[in-house]
């Protein structure tokens, strides 16, 4: 398998605490990969740099052959669009749009029409199992079916890799576990790459790899 | 978009409506503003409706001392023809005519009698309200103003005497009496002219010449009004002779010179207001406006902060936030605006509705107060519905400056929002 994800010698600052420092590590296309670490090692500035939210202070970030470090905020917004999938811990939806709406948010900016767009998040909805709540709003959904919501507007793009932060962090265990095995199936069925940052060692044993970070380095990755 | 945008101002309505009553009250305030400022300087046009001019001139003259016969109109001097062609002379001036008007105290009664060219301006918008009758077709017949011949019992076709003249009835004139130059009896001017040229009691007072008047009618158009009044006033003060005062106050042997702007500052102190001034509330009004706008649209960022993070994450490039951000605020503009010109609308009617006294200052239309049971009776006052109308050209400019403030409120919003990470939203999470 090729890579997917190469990181180069990858260090960030933030104020005078270096949260990332000079790692380096690939990730191969369709892998289910872990991020541990204790608070404030580093795993969450380290995705938003994988997703090209943030910017390396050093270092390269090779994400689907491009090389995100040397790309403008305007570019990089297209490139998360088409090529990236992120899934928060909180969900994230707009409280002011329904399922259907949230879902195909990222259609938004194209110049598609309202039908073609909410017939491809449709297709998404049915696919993480949300076609009988369509038509309501985030208040009016559980916790688990948030999160499917924000699983299906991280694929409504068919991305190739999809971020996930702490995804079952707000979630019951027997919630989250349906969540991550929702996340698995995506990444065996459809082939995306997940890379998911976890507390958990029962999810992170669940997948493919696991990189360990502490201060900023990887500590650890079997 | 739209629908995400009207989703939004939907959910923070009580914000967003402040906005929208803003630009509102504000679009209200500027075009009523702006419109009873019109409607005033309007106003003070109307009374020279009735003289085909906006240029009045008198000069101010003695007292006689033995009130009987004929006299100028108590105090007017004499103008001489001299002046009224320099005066139609002067590059700007479309027409000028021009009238003598008389007191006649026969033995019987008192008369006020104006001479008219009725061939000038002046005279054919008099022949305009004849309404029995026709204009007077010889030296020997006049016009008689309607509710004196009623008064009177003046018929058409009777023979009346004036001063030892007689006159046979022409036509019948309806001129109300609050009109400029309001008479009983309109004669021909040189015959007038001549009348007052025989008249002992009035050369004992004023120098008369047979081809002297007393009032001057110009008619100017609008845009060189101004030049035209500085340039008569220039050529009428080389010609003064000033000494001592006339009953009312005024230096025996100067000019009036009337226009629309000297109206203008007697109808209302508080709306004769300047186009620059109207211009600078607005301006202030607008400013108002705009911070509250702004205000209020700093505080819908710093609410919704972490949305805009979401939608940078998504795949939204500023540019596609800005035009999301843009469309909420020109659809509260445009709300607000359509809501102020409504209620500009109802405003307007409302003071079509109202009327506005314009005093005619008491040489304009002289009648002998002493003559009178009650002397403020002499006092002219015409009475007229406000002329306020919606101009289109108001609510034209009041819509792009507007639509400026909303622009000015999309650009501070967007400089705001493009300085936002996206990864701030994790962090705060």
């Amino acid at each position: 398998m090729s890579n997917i994800v190469a990181v180069k010698q990858l260090t960030k600052t933030l104020g005078n605490i270096k949260v990332i420092d000079n790692i380096s590590f690939n990730i191969k296309d369709g892998e289910f990969l872990a991020i541990q670490g204790p608070s404030g090692s580093g795993k969450t500035t380290l995705l938003g740099l994988l997703a090209g939210l943030e910017k390396a202070d050093e270092g390269n970030i090779v994400v689907v052959d491009k090389d995100l470090t040397s790309m403008t905020e305007d570019e990089l917004a297209i490139f998360r669009r088409y090529n990236i999938g992120f899934v928060f811990q909180s969900f994230n939806l707009i409280p002011t749009l329904d399922v259907i709406e949230n879902i195909a948010l990222p259609l938004f900016p194209e110049h598609i029409s309202r039908k073609d767009m909410f017939e491809r998040a449709g297709k998404v909805a049915k696919a993480v199992g949300l076609m009988e709540r369509l038509d309501h709003y985030p208040n009016e959904l559980s916790g688990g079916e948030q999160q499917r919501v924000a699983i299906a507007r991280s694929l409504i793009n068919d991305p190739k890799v999809v971020f996930a932060d702490e995804p079952t962090g707000n979630l019951d265990s027997k919630t989250g576990q349906v969540v991550i095995e929702l996340l698995r199936k995506l990444n065996s069925e459809r082939r995306q790459t997940v890379v998911l940052v976890t507390h958990d060692d029962k999810i992170a044993n669940a997948s493919d790899r696991i990189i360990k970070l502490l201060d900023g380095r990887i500590a650890n990755e079997n | 978009m739209f629908r995400y945008a009207i989703k939004e101002l939907l959910k923070r309505s009580k914000l967003y409506l402040l906005n929208v009553i803003t630009i509102g009250l504000v679009t209200l305030m500027v075009i009523t503003l702006n419109s009873l400022a019109s409607a005033y300087r309007e106003a003070a046009r109307l009374p020279f409706q009735d003289i085909q001019g906006n240029i009045i001139i008198q000069r101010n003259g003695n007292v006689p001392e033995n009130i009987s016969g004929v006299l100028l109109s108590c105090s007017l001097a004499p103008i001489p023809q001299e002046l009224v062609s320099k005066i139609k002379g002067i590059d700007g001036v479309k027409d000028s005519s021009a009238a003598l008007t008389l007191w006649v105290f026969d033995p019987d009664n008192f008369k006020r009698v104006s001479g008219v060219n009725f061939q000038d301006s002046f005279g054919r918008e008099l022949a305009a309200k004849i309404t029995d009758g026709s204009v007077p077709a010889g030296d020997d017949q006049i016009l008689v103003e309607k509710t004196y011949a009623q008064k009177n019992s003046v018929e058409l076709g009777k023979e009346i005497t004036i001063s030892g003249h007689h006159f046979k009835v022409a036509g019948i004139v309806r001129a109300t009496g609050n009109e400029i130059m309001a008479s009983d009896v309109y004669v021909n001017l040189q015959t007038a002219q001549e009348m007052a040229y025989q008249s002992q009691n009035l050369q004992k007072v004023e120098t008369f010449n047979d081809t002297d008047v007393n009032i001057i009618f110009v008619n100017v158009g609008q845009t060189a009004l101004e030049a035209v009044t500085r340039n008569i006033e220039g050529i009428v003060s080389n010609t003064t002779n000033n000494t001592g005062k006339t009953p009312l106050g005024q230096t025996i042997g100067s000019y009036n010179i009337y226009t629309p702007t000297s109206f203008e500052n007697q109808i209302s102190s508080l709306f004769h207001l300047s186009d620059r001034l109207t211009w600078f509330i607005s301006l202030i009004l607008f400013i108002g406006a705009a911070i509250i706008v702004a205000r209020n649209a700093l505080r819908t960022i710093l609410e919704r902060r972490r949305e805009f993070g979401i939608l940078k994450t998504v795949g939204f490039q500023n540019t596609d936030i800005q035009h999301e951000m843009s469309l909420e605020i020109f659809i509260q503009v445009l709300a607000g605006f359509l809501l102020g010109l409504a209620a500009s609308v109802i405003a307007i009617v409302v003071l079509s509705r109202t009327t506005v006294s314009i005093a005619i200052p008491w040489e304009l239309t002289a009648y002998p107060h002493f003559l009178l049971a009650n002397p403020n009776e002499a006092n002219v006052t015409q009475t007229h519905l406000l002329p306020i109308k919606l101009e289109p050209l108001q609510v034209f400019a009041s819509f792009i400056i507007i639509v400026a403030v909303g622009l000015a409120t999309s650009f501070f919003s967007i400089w705001r929002i493009n300085k936002l990470r996206p990864m701030e939203v994790m962090r705060h999470e």
